[in-house]
């Protein structure tokens, strides 16, 4: 009890330092805003180290990065060559073999909807930097797993590696690979392997670790040598979560090459997409972003079947034919369509007529509904901005005026705002929420002066204090070193509108998505209508979505606001629902012959303990929320996102590559909290 | 065997014959750099189809605009007919100081950047286009993100922050709002412009949106070379630095061994010369009008041949 009294009256403290220094503080002072001359000017030392690097290993990069364009070139010239019928077949095959026919049709109607809008040479230009990167990244990520797997140190040492290579936003990691590399295919490829292969890394270690005793002893008893026991009992034991990793490392891949596209040097689908967008062109861009979700399904559906399918010792009893069967007909399917299309020309090339491409008609659509929502659409802007944005981020001190608010901030307002949140404040200590005394103090002083511009010397002290109660010493100091070195190298203003934006962004996704979750949950009818939208919200670019978005609500951050809500969402819908639906049976049935009622149930037995599995949702949406930060920029946003922007568009790896790492240090401090909490609250249940 | 061979010869002989006859130069295709929008894309196939006519094989790539200089530099990229050198960070400068890029000169237009604004804008701020107007009514063009100042649409930040860093300087009573996309800023201008609502925004012609909406320019200070050092110039007499933006040169630059392996195609570029009013035209066609780049840009090669049938010529 001593330790808690102690942590409540270090909370107290905090708050009231926070509310002193923003009372007695100027906006010039330096423990308010850290002054720009401390700052460590690391961006010059960091350009300076590339600049070196490159100048003694550039011959290496430069010879490997030749050695790459042979294969991607080749590659990319078989598949354009490739009649479509030929891919078609076999990838209709493929999807038989890896999860039946329905999939099979899936797959058909995928690929005949790219030959049909007229993107096939685009789809397979972008397809083939897939072939290629998947592979290395596979091997990559095998290797480092088995690594980390064998040595206690290693994995010390890559681990902390993975969580950067996977929280630095795509987009920082584009201009040192370009530098490295220089122009061409292959920086998309190497961008890709390197977001690609930590899952790979990570379902590698989890699979050699969960091989059970058991299958090693058996192993041993049979005498196997240790590179045996290695190779022919761990890994096919382990050969699921392999494959698991292989289908994550594939997505990842998929979703980099869209992304690098934005260097140029492939005639792909994702600079396609780009190309539209730059155009505002709506149709033309969902058009092309379609492409990509399905492509994107397809490739998943497939490597994920593989994964989960059941062992095949049965199979080996079979004859040749029947155990191939699906390879047998797929080629034999696959030399009839390419006899056949050197018949039939249309078989070769789409012919141009034939495409079907209903951009104008979505174009006049989007341009009917804005014409008339313009007003609905202006008032929600409104509200939300004057209400919820403006005053986080500059405080109801500044958001308050005629203009806004309709009234003047006066003073008996500002006592009147200080003697509510107090009271309320006062009511629930007084009920014994203690905690929630303390966060509606807090708010209450932030909501006041505004994220933007609280002292950032409490806020890092707050921030350690909660690391301190979440994860102990560790976590404190942890917290502490990375808010520090955030303040150092002088980005603290952006990281704070970046927290800003996400903050709201990841409240609402959870929130809502949670609400969304629990209907889909009880309701099978909203689950089957969910499902496909969340498909394609994951998979689409998010690039597409963003010119709706302006064209609604115009240029800032409300549309940035929505754009990361409508990705970081999906996490949310998904665990919330995943997490009530798989409960242990005997309890909810206990529960049901007890008498409850369906409202008691939902809200007394199937929420709480469903509770983890929604917080690692709520883990996941601020980890979608602050990778789709960057894309959000492009809609034109303030922080960390718009930085890493700048540091891509000036060609300065410096400024770049430290707001990716500014963004990875705000995204790992988030999950250890979260996780944290969560190790916290299991253990306080169990 | 004898036979064999001689006729071996003889058709290795023609086809360098013909390749001879064709271009001046190697028959290993151009790279032309195709960047995200039409006024370049226009220059580009204009450039690529000429060079055709001389005989040379060309391929288009596609690169964006900090990348191309680094394609460029290392002979991935040969020829980029239209730079802006003014949207470009440090690896430019250094790569033609290097002489990995070389400057074969202007192209012939006339950009033009800066503030522009709608019309309309005129009512509610008579004083326009006078930068002092500008900064006496900046709440006119106040929007709830912004108040109580100005909104102003930079460039998106990959292009650059030279609005940013002119408001910051300079003082004035405006939020820089980065436009994020071309896309975004354009399809932020229709929707203000169908409501007649308040909008400032950093752009450039030649561009086919001024052939559609009915915008004007602010006059800002002028630019001056050592608006860096001597405070006088630009908007606060005591700060530098704060001076309207210099306009930019449009220029073509290859690769440094281009003209070593192209020359006459290096001859064909060193003449080409496209105008404000050919891609105003064009671009009016392509982007308004919804029709074929290639197939527009056909069509006005054919039509302007008295034009560029002497570039050509040089070039063979």
């Amino acid at each position: 009890m001593g330790a808690e009294t102690g942590q409540r009256l270090l909370w107290v403290v905090l708050i009231g330092l926070l509310l002193m220094t923003q009372l007695l503080g100027e906006r010039g002072d330096w423990f308010i805003a850290y002054p720009e001359g401390w700052v460590v000017p690391l961006t010059p030392i960091l350009n300076g180290a590339m600049d070196w690097f490159i100048q003694w290993t550039g011959w290496f990069f430069r010879g490997l990065s030749d050695t790459l364009a042979v294969p991607v070139s080749g590659v990319q010239q078989f598949l354009q060559w490739l009649p479509w019928p030929v891919v078609m077949v076999l990838t209709a095959a493929a999807s038989w073999a890896a999860a039946g026919w329905k999939l099979a049709l899936f797959s058909t109607l995928a690929l005949l909807y790219m030959v049909v809008v007229g993107y096939w040479p685009e789809s397979m230009n972008s397809l083939s930097l897939v072939i290629l990167s998947v592979p290395l990244a596979v091997a990559v990520g095998f290797v480092f797993g088995v690594w980390g797997f064998r040595s206690g140190r290693a994995e010390k040492i890559i681990m902390p590696m993975l969580d950067m290579l996977q929280t630095i936003p795509a987009f920082a990691y584009l201009l040192p690979i370009l530098l490295l590399f220089g122009f061409g295919p292959v920086v998309g490829l190497i961008a890709s392997i390197l977001f690609a292969f930590p899952p790979m890394v990570r379902n590698t270690m989890l699979g050699l670790r969960r091989v059970s005793a058991e299958v090693i002893e058996s192993g041993l008893m049979s005498g196997a040598t240790p590179r045996q026991l290695f190779w022919q009992v761990r890994i096919p034991s382990a050969s699921h979560q392999l494959l698991l990793g292989a289908n994550q490392t594939t997505m990842a891949a998929v979703s980099m090459v869209i992304i690098a596209s934005i260097i140029g040097g492939t005639a792909d689908i994702g600079w396609e997409v780009l190309l539209r967008i730059r155009k505002a062109q709506f149709g033309e861009s969902i058009l092309a972003g379609i492409v990509i979700a399905l492509l994107a399904m397809v490739i998943d559906r497939i490597t994920y079947g593989f994964a989960g399918e059941d062992d095949r010792e049965s199979a080996a009893e079979e004859g040749f034919l029947r155990r191939h069967r699906y390879l047998v007909i797929g080629a034999g399917a696959a030399v009839l369509a390419f006899l056949l299309s050197n018949v039939v020309p249309a078989f070769r090339e789409w012919p141009r007529d034939w495409v079907i491409y209903p951009a104008d008609a979505m174009n006049q659509w989007l341009e009917n509904f804005i014409l008339n929502w313009s007003d609905v659409i202006g008032a929600l802007k409104t509200v939300a901005f004057y209400y919820i944005m403006l005053p986080v981020r500059v405080g109801l001190v500044d958001t308050i005026s005629p203009y806004s608010w309709g009234f003047e901030f006066t003073q008996p307002m500002r006592l009147g705002y200080a003697a509510l949140v107090m009271a309320l404040g006062a009511w629930a200590w007084f009920r014994g929420r203690v905690r929630l005394a303390l966060a509606i103090l807090f708010m209450g002083v932030l909501l006041y002066f505004g994220l933007t511009k609280l002292s950032w010397l409490v806020l890092v002290a707050m921030a350690s204090a909660l690391g301190f109660q979440l994860g102990g010493r560790k976590l404190a100091t942890g917290t502490l070193l990375a808010l520090l070195s955030l303040v150092l190298v002088g980005v603290w203003p952006q990281a704070m509108l970046s927290v800003y934006l996400c903050g709201i962004a990841v409240i609402i996704s959870f929130i809502v998505g949670g609400l969304i979750g629990i209907t889909a949950s009880e309701v099978p009818m909203v689950s089957r209508v969910v499902r496909p939208i969340n498909d394609t919200l994951q998979t689409m670019p998010l690039f597409v979505i963003l010119i709706p978005f302006v064209m609604l609500f115009k240029i800032g951050e409300f549309s940035a606001l929505l754009a990361v809500v409508a990705y970081a969402i999906v996490p949310s819908i998904r665990y919330t629902e995943h997490g009530l639906r798989n409960l242990p049976a005997d309890v909810i049935e206990a529960s049901t012959s007890m008498g409850c009622t369906r409202w008691q149930l939902l809200t007394q037995v199937k929420l709480p303990l469903a509770l983890p599995v929604i917080m690692l949702g709520l883990n996941q949406t601020i980890m979608y929320a602050i990778a789709m930060l960057v894309i959000a920029a492009l809609v034109g946003t303030n922080g960390l996102g718009q930085q890493v922007y700048i540091g891509l568009g000036d060609g300065d790896f410096g400024v770049g590559i430290i707001a990716g790492i500014g963004m990875a240090i705000i995204a790992m401090v988030a999950d250890r909290f979260t996780q944290g909490w969560n190790a916290k609250r299991q253990a306080a249940y169990s | 065997m004898k036979i064999r061979h001689l006729l071996l010869g003889m058709t290795a002989g023609a086809l360098a014959c013909t390749s001879a006859l064709a271009a001046n130069g190697s028959s290993d295709p151009i790279k032309i750099v195709l960047n995200e929008w039409t006024g370049q894309h226009i220059s580009a196939h204009i450039t690529g189809q000429l060079l055709e006519k001389a005989g040379f094989n060309i391929e288009y790539v596609n690169a964006g605009a900090v990348p191309q200089f680094k394609g460029i530099a290392e002979g991935n990229l040969h020829l980029q007919p239209e730079v802006w050198d003014n949207n470009v960070g440090d690896i430019y400068p250094k790569a033609v100081e290097s002489g990995d890029i070389v400057k074969v000169g202007p192209l012939g237009l006339e950009p033009r950047e800066g503030w522009m604004y709608p019309s309309y804008m005129a009512e509610k701020c008579p004083g326009l286009p006078s930068h002092a107007a500008l900064i006496e009514c900046a709440q006119a063009f106040a929007a709830p993100d912004t108040f109580p100042k100005g909104r102003l649409i930079t460039y998106p930040a990959d292009w650059g922050t030279r609005s940013k860093d002119l408001v910051e300087t300079a003082n004035l009573p405006f939020q820089p709002i980065a436009g994020g996309s071309e896309g975004a800023m354009i399809a932020e201008l229709k929707a203000a412009y169908a409501a007649k609502e308040p909008s400032l925004m950093m752009f450039w012609a030649p561009h086919w949106l001024h052939a559609e909406l009915d915008m004007d320019w602010v006059d800002l200070p002028a630019a001056h070379p050592n608006c860096d050092t001597e405070p006088e110039h630009g908007f606060d007499p005591g700060v530098t630095n704060d001076c309207g933006f210099a306009q930019a040169n449009i220029g073509k630059i290859v690769w440094k061994g281009f003209g070593e392996k192209w020359p006459g195609a290096l001859k064909l570029v060193e003449s080409l010369n496209i105008d404000n009013a050919t891609q105003n035209a064009l671009m009016l066609e392509v982007d308004s009008k919804k029709r074929d780049l290639e197939e527009v840009v056909t069509e006005w090669v054919a039509a302007n041949e008295a034009m560029w049938s002497s570039w050509v010529a040089a070039a063979m």
